[in-house]
C-alpha cells in the first residue's frame, strides 16, 4: 500500500491521513482558502506537532482529520477507515471510541469531578473504563490526590492534565490537541507536553498537536509547517531553537 | 442605553417571545373573564330588563326584605281586587296583572324541554295590551287568548319542531295540562329567548290559575296615558292603594333587577378573576425567572457598559424598559386572546352544565384598560429584582473568562421559608383543633405554600435525586439530566414552582372534591334509610313538580314517600337555607337524628333546629324564634327539636313542606325518598315507578347507586370546571420549562459541543435535555402533589362542620397529574432539545 506523504521518512503505518484535502470558507468571490491541496500523514506511535503561522490552516487540518470538519475536497482517513462520507452519527461513534481531544480551554464539564470527567467518553459510549489503565494514566498526570475536585476547583494546568488524561481514557487510535498550552504558564505547559511525551514514548500512543510555541513543538517526534493552506516543510526531532529558526527563515 | 435594550429584545426574539407567551395567558384570562361577565351581565339585563320597558309604574305588596327564593315569588301575591283600584286612578291608561311562575314545556313526543345549567322554565301572563308587553312580541301567530293555548319562546319551538297549532304538555307546579301552541316570542332585536331560559305565555286568567295564583296577581303593571310621568304616576297610584301596598316607577322596578343581576352575578365575576390571578402569579414567576436568567448571562454586557461609563440607574433603567415593552406587547396579545378565552370559558361552562344566558361577546372599556394595567405591572415587578441585581455587577466582571455561575441556595432563605411554611402550619392547624376562625386557615394556607416556595431550593436536590432515581438506567444521559437539573438549584426551583402551584391546586381540589363524594357516599348508605330515590331529570333543574308524588304514592310496593325542598329565610334576623321535609317519615328515612323533641311535632308553627345553630343562639326546645320570609313576612315558629346535624340534612333550620307552602308560597320538590314494602322487589317497584313517572318528565327514579351517581356527578363537573380552569396556570408553568431550557442550552453552548466533541451523539444530548425537563417537572409535579393532598386533607378537615366527615385520596387521579406532568416536561423540552443537538460542535469548541 502506498501512502502519499510529502516526506520520504515515515513508518509504514499510518494512525491518520488526509489526501488531496482542500477546505474553503464561504463561497465565489469571498471564498477563503483554509486548506489548499494537502496531503499528510500522521505516524502510529509518533507525537506530531502541526505549526504556522495564524491563517496558516493548522487548526482547520486538525479539526478535518478529527471529523469535526468536512473538507471541500479530499479524503480524510483514521486508520483504514475513510471519514469523509460518514453521517454526523458514525463520526460522532468514531470520536467517542478512536479519538481523544484536548483543546485550548474548557475541556471539562463544570457539574463532574476530574475523575468523572476522566470517564466521560467511556460512560457516554456505555463502556467501563480499564481500572488499571486510568489509574497508571492519572498517575502520570500526577492528580492522584485531586480526582474529585470540580474543575472550577482546579488550576489552569490541572485542568489540561484532566483533558489529558481523559483524552487517553479510553486508549483511543489517536489523540488530536488543539492549542493545549495556550492558555498555560510555561511551567504547567512543560508539565503538560512532559506527559503527552510520555504518553506516546512510554504508552505508545499518537498525538497529534497544534501550536505556535516553538518550545512546544520540540518535545515532538516530528514538525510539519503550514503556510498559506499548504504543507510548505517538516522537521524531526528539533529543538526549540532549531524550530524557531526554522520558523523565521519560513517568515522571510 | 434604550437603543440596547431594543436590540436586546430584537436579538432574543425566542425568549422575548416566550416570556411574552406566559403573561399573554394570564392576560388572557383576565380579558376573557371580563369580556365573559359584561356578556352575561347584559344578557341578565336582556333577561330582567327589557320586558319592563313598556311598564310605567309597578304596584306590588312591601317585601319585608328582598331576597330570590328558588322559583317562588320573593312578595307576597297582591289580591286581584287592586287591579280595580289601580285602573280607575286618572292617568292610568291600561293595568293589569302580571303572574309568574313554574312551567316546563314538552316536546313533540311529551319529553321534557330542558335547558343547559340551571336556567329557569318559566311560564308568564302574556298582557293584552301591547305596550305592557315591552320587549315581549309575537314572532308568529297570535296570543293566547283562553284556557287551552299556549305562547312560547321561539327558540324553544324551533329547536324542537314545535308547529302553530300542534299540542303540547306543559308541566305545571300541580298538574300537567295539554295546551295549543297558537304563538312563538321573541324579545326584539332577533332575541329568541331569554338568557337560554324557556318561556311559556298564558292569558292572565289562566295564568293565575296554572301557576299558582288564583285570586292574585304577583304585581299589577300600569301603563300611563300621555303626558302623565312615571313619578307622577307613582305617587297617584300610591294615594289609593291599600295597606302594605306600593307603587313604584317602572324605572325603579329595572334599577332593583339590574342591581339584584349584579350581586347575583358578581360570584362568578370573582371565581373567574381568581383563576386569572393565579395563571397572572404563576407568568410572573416566568418573568422573573427568565430576566433573573438573563441578567446572569448578560452580566459581561452589562459589565461593559458599566465599564464605558453607564450608570447603575442607566442599567436598571434599561432592563425596566425592556420588562415594560414586554408587558404592553404581551397584554396586547393576551387581550386579543381574551376574546377567544371568554367563548372557551363559555364553553366550558356548557360543557359541565354552568350554562347562563349569554349574548353576542361585549367587551367592556374596563378589559381594555385593566388588561393592559394588570399585564405590564406584573411584568414590570416581577422583573424588578432582576434588574436591581444587574445593577450589582461590577466593571471588572467584564474582563473576566467565566461562565455564569451556579448560585447555591441560600441557607438565610432556606431558614426563612421552614419558618414561614411552619407558621402557616400552625396557622391551619389553630383553626382545626384550636377554634381559630376560618381567616385564620386562610393566613395559614397561604403562608404554607410561600414557605414552601422559599424552601424548594434547598431540597431541589435530595429531590432531584429521588426523582431521578429511574434515570440511573439512562446512562451518562440521564445522569448528565440530573446533573443539570440541579446545578443552578435557585433557577430549577423557580420553573418548577410554576408547575407546583398549579398542580397544588388541582390536587387539593381533587382531594376535596374526593372527600366531599365520599361523604354523600357514607351519608346515603349509612343514614338515609331509603330504597329508591325520585330525582330531577336533569341535574340542575330546581325542583320537579309535587303532582309527581301523587304519582309515586300509588304505585304498588311503594311503602313510604318522603319528599324534601329547600328555601330560604331569615331566623332572628339571621338569613340562612332551611330544608323542608314530611315531618311523619323525615326523621326516620332521612337520618335525622333528633336528640331532643320529634320532627313529627314541626306542625303548622314548629321549627327543629341543628344544636350547633342552637348553641350558638341560645335556643331551647320549647323557645320561639322568628321567621321572616320574604314572601309572607314574619312568623313566630316554636322550637320543637334539636337534631346533631348528621344525616342528609345539611341545614341549620328544618320546617315542614306544608309550613314552607304557607309561608312561602307553594313550591317544587327537590328529591323524594322512598321506602317499599315488606317482601316487595326493588327492581320491581323501580320498573313501576318508572312508569308511573311516564307522564311526569321533570323526574325520574335512581336507586341508590344512581342517586350517588347523580349527586357526585355534579361534584364532578365542578371538579372538571376547576380544573380546566387551573389547567392554564399548568400550562404557562410549561412554558416557563420551555423558557429555562432554551436559556440553558443557549447558557451551555460550549458544554454541548464538548460533549458532541468527546462522542456524544445528536440522539444522547437530546435524551439529556428530555430528561431534564422531566426531572424539572417531576420536581414541581411531586411537590405540589404533595403540597396538594397536604392542603386538600386540611380543607376537608376545616370544613367538617359543613359536611364533609369523610377524607379521600385520589391516588390514581393524582399519579396520573404527576406522570402527565413528566410527560409535558419531556414535551416542553423538544425545542430545546431540537437546539441542542443542533450545536455547532466546532465553533462551540474553538470559540476562545
Amino acid at each position: 500500500m502506498s501512502v502519499i506523504t510529502s516526506t520520504p521518512r515515515i513508518s509504514s503505518a499510518t494512525a491518520a491521513r488526509v489526501e488531496g484535502v482542500t477546505k474553503l470558507y464561504g463561497s465565489g468571490d469571498a471564498a477563503v482558502v483554509a486548506l489548499d491541496d494537502v496531503s499528510v500523514g500522521l505516524g502510529q506511535g509518533h507525537f506530531t506537532a502541526i505549526m504556522g503561522p495564524s491563517g496558516s490552516g493548522k487548526s482547520t487540518l486538525l479539526h478535518v482529520l478529527a471529523g469535526l470538519d468536512r473538507p471541500s475536497s479530499g479524503e480524510v482517513f483514521l486508520g483504514d477507515t475513510e471519514i469523509t462520507g460518514l453521517g454526523d452519527k458514525r463520526l460522532t461513534m468514531l470520536r467517542r471510541d478512536r479519538i481523544g481531544f484536548i483543546f485550548q480551554s474548557f475541556n471539562l464539564l463544570p457539574t463532574m469531578t476530574a475523575a468523572e470527567n476522566i470517564v466521560l467518553p467511556l460512560r457516554i459510549a456505555g463502556r467501563k473504563p480499564d481500572p488499571d489503565w486510568v489509574d497508571s494514566i492519572v498517575a502520570t498526570v500526577g492528580l492522584s490526590g485531586r480526582l474529585s475536585h470540580r474543575p472550577a476547583e482546579l488550576s489552569g494546568g490541572q485542568q489540561q492534565r484532566v483533558a489529558a488524561a481523559r483524552a487517553l481514557a479510553s486508549r483511543p487510535d489517536i489523540v488530536f490537541a488543539d492549542e493545549p498550552t495556550g492558555a498555560l504558564d510555561s511551567t504547567s505547559g512543560a508539565e503538560l507536553l512532559g506527559f503527552l511525551r510520555t504518553a506516546v514514548t512510554d504508552l505508545g500512543q499518537t498525538v497529534v498537536m497544534v501550536t505556535h510555541d516553538p518550545t512546544a513543538a520540540s518535545y515532538a517526534d516530528r514538525v510539519i509547517f503550514l503556510a498559506d493552506g499548504r504543507v510548505v516543510d517538516e522537521m524531526h526531532a528539533a529543538t526549540a531553537d532549531e524550530v524557531l529558526d526554522h520558523m523565521k527563515h519560513l517568515g522571510a | 442605553m434604550l437603543t440596547a435594550t431594543f436590540r436586546s429584545v430584537v436579538a432574543h426574539k425566542l425568549r422575548f417571545l416566550l416570556t411574552a407567551a406566559s403573561i399573554a395567558l394570564g392576560v388572557a384570562l383576565l380579558a376573557g373573564t371580563l369580556i365573559l361577565t359584561n356578556t352575561m351581565g347584559l344578557a341578565f339585563e336582556q333577561l330582567f330588563g327589557k320586558i319592563g320597558s313598556g311598564t310605567d309604574a309597578v304596584v306590588r305588596t312591601e317585601a319585608p326584605y328582598s331576597a330570590t327564593e328558588g322559583v317562588g315569588t320573593t312578595r307576597g301575591p297582591i289580591k286581584a281586587s287592586v287591579l280595580d283600584r289601580v285602573s280607575q286612578v286618572d292617568g292610568v291608561r291600561a293595568a293589569e296583572g302580571s303572574v309568574s311562575g313554574y312551567a316546563l314545556l314538552t316536546d313533540n313526543d311529551g319529553h321534557a324541554i330542558t335547558t343547559n345549567g340551571g336556567a329557569p322554565t318559566n311560564g308568564y301572563s302574556m298582557p293584552a295590551d301591547e305596550d305592557l308587553r315591552g320587549d315581549v312580541e309575537l314572532l308568529s301567530g297570535s296570543a293566547p287568548t283562553n284556557a287551552h293555548e299556549v305562547a312560547i319562546d321561539a327558540t324553544s319551538a324551533e329547536k324542537n319542531d314545535i308547529a302553530l297549532g300542534s299540542t303540547i304538555d306543559v308541566l305545571l307546579q300541580e298538574s300537567t295540562r295539554p295546551f295549543t301552541v297558537v304563538g312563538t316570542v321573541g324579545y326584539g332585536d332577533g332575541v329568541k329567548d331569554l338568557g337560554g331560559t324557556t318561556s311559556a305565555y298564558f292569558d292572565t286568567a289562566t295564568a293565575q290559575k296554572v301557576l299558582g295564583n288564583p285570586g292574585t296577581f304577583d304585581s299589577i303593571d300600569v301603563s300611563a296615558e300621555p303626558g302623565v310621568s312615571q313619578t307622577e304616576l307613582a305617587s297617584r297610584l300610591s294615594a289609593v292603594l291599600p295597606q302594605g301596598t306600593e307603587a313604584v316607577t317602572g324605572a325603579t322596578v329595572a334599577q332593583e333587577n339590574a342591581d339584584a343581576t349584579k350581586a347575583n352575578f358578581s360570584i362568578v365575576g370573582i371565581v373567574f378573576g381568581a383563576f386569572a390571578g393565579i395563571a397572572l402569579f404563576v407568568g410572573s414567576f416566568i418573568i422573573w425567572n427568565t430576566f433573573t436568567m438573563t441578567v446572569s448571562q448578560r452580566s459581561r454586557e452589562i459589565a461593559l457598559l458599566r465599564a464605558i461609563g453607564a450608570r447603575r440607574r442607566q442599567v436598571m433603567t434599561s432592563l425596566l424598559v425592556e420588562a415594560l415593552v414586554l408587558g404592553v406587547a404581551a397584554s396586547a396579545i393576551g387581550l386579543g386572546l381574551g376574546l377567544a378565552v371568554a367563548k372557551g370559558l363559555k364553553a366550558l361552562m356548557d360543557a359541565v352544565g354552568l350554562a347562563l344566558p349569554f349574548t353576542a361577546l361585549q367587551v367592556p372599556a374596563s378589559a381594555i384598560w385593566l388588561s393592559f394595567l394588570v399585564g405590564t405591572v406584573v411584568t414590570v415587578v416581577a422583573s424588578l429584582v432582576p434588574a436591581r441585581r444587574a445593577t450589582k455587577v461590577l466593571p471588572v466582571e467584564a474582563l473576566r473568562e467565566s461562565t455564569p455561575g451556579a448560585e447555591k441556595p441560600s441557607r438565610r432563605r432556606a431558614l426563612l421559608g421552614v419558618a414561614v411554611l411552619g407558621a402557616g402550619a400552625g396557622g391551619m392547624l389553630a383553626n382545626l383543633y384550636g377554634g381559630a376562625s376560618f381567616k385564620v386557615f386562610g393566613l395559614g394556607l397561604l403562608a404554607t405554600m410561600v414557605g414552601v416556595m422559599l424552601a424548594l431550593p434547598s431540597v431541589v436536590r435530595p429531590l432531584a435525586s429521588v426523582v431521578a432515581a429511574p434515570l440511573r438506567m439512562r446512562g451518562m444521559a440521564g445522569e448528565l439530566a440530573r446533573q443539570n437539573a440541579t446545578r443552578n438549584p435557585r433557577r430549577t426551583s423557580a420553573t418548577a414552582a410554576a408547575l407546583m402551584i398549579g398542580l397544588t391546586l388541582v390536587v387539593s381540589m381533587g382531594v376535596f372534591a374526593s372527600s366531599l363524594k365520599a361523604s354523600f357516599s357514607d351519608v346515603i348508605s349509612d343514614d338515609v334509610n331509603a330504597d329508591l330515590f325520585v330525582v330531577t331529570s336533569s341535574a340542575q333543574a330546581p325542583g320537579f313538580s309535587p303532582a309527581v308524588l301523587g304519582a309515586v304514592d300509588g304505585v304498588a310496593g311503594v311503602d313510604k314517600v318522603s319528599p324534601s325542598g329547600w328555601g330560604e329565610a331569615r331566623f332572628d334576623g339571621h338569613g340562612s337555607s332551611f330544608s323542608s321535609v314530611d315531618p311523619a317519615t323525615a326523621s326516620q328515612i332521612m337520618g335525622i337524628d333528633v336528640s331532643r323533641g320529634s320532627a313529627a311535632d314541626l306542625g303548622k308553627d314548629g321549627i327543629v333546629v341543628a344544636e350547633s345553630a342552637a348553641k350558638k343562639h341560645g335556643w331551647q326546645v320549647g323557645d320561639t324564634i322568628t321567621a321572616d320570609f320574604a314572601a309572607s313576612g314574619e312568623h313566630n315558629l316554636h322550637v320543637v327539636g334539636l337534631y346533631d346535624g348528621k344525616g342528609w340534612i345539611g341545614d341549620d333550620y328544618v320546617l315542614s313542606i306544608a309550613e314552607q307552602n304557607a309561608f312561602a308560597g307553594p313550591q317544587l320538590v327537590s328529591a323524594a325518598f322512598l321506602t317499599l314494602e315488606p317482601g316487595a322487589d326493588q327492581a320491581q317497584v323501580q320498573d313501576a315507578v318508572t312508569a308511573a313517572l311516564g307522564d311526569h318528565p321533570d323526574a325520574k327514579v335512581v336507586d341508590q347507586a344512581g342517586f350517588e351517581k347523580e349527586a357526585s356527578g355534579f361534584i364532578d363537573q365542578l371538579l372538571t370546571f376547576v380544573t380546566v380552569m387551573l389547567l392554564l396556570a399548568v400550562v404557562i408553568a410549561l412554558l416557563g420549562i420551555v423558557n429555562t431550557l432554551a436559556l440553558s442550552v443557549f447558557e451551555r453552548t460550549r458544554e454541548l459541543g464538548l460533549l458532541r466533541a468527546v462522542g456524544m451523539t445528536r440522539g444522547q444530548v437530546r435524551a439529556m435535555v428530555r430528561w431534564e425537563s422531566a426531572v424539572i417537572a417531576l420536581i414541581g409535579a411531586v411537590s405540589g402533589a404533595a403540597l396538594g393532598i397536604g392542603i386538600g386533607l386540611a380543607l376537608s378537615q376545616a370544613l367538617k362542620d359543613e359536611g364533609i366527615k369523610a377524607i379521600s385520596i385520589p391516588v390514581l387521579q393524582v399519579t396520573m397529574y404527576v406522570v402527565l406532568a413528566a410527560a409535558a416536561g419531556v414535551v416542553a423540552a423538544i425545542g430545546p432539545a431540537r437546539s441542542a443537538a443542533k450545536v455547532d460542535v466546532l465553533q462551540a469548541v474553538t470559540t476562545e
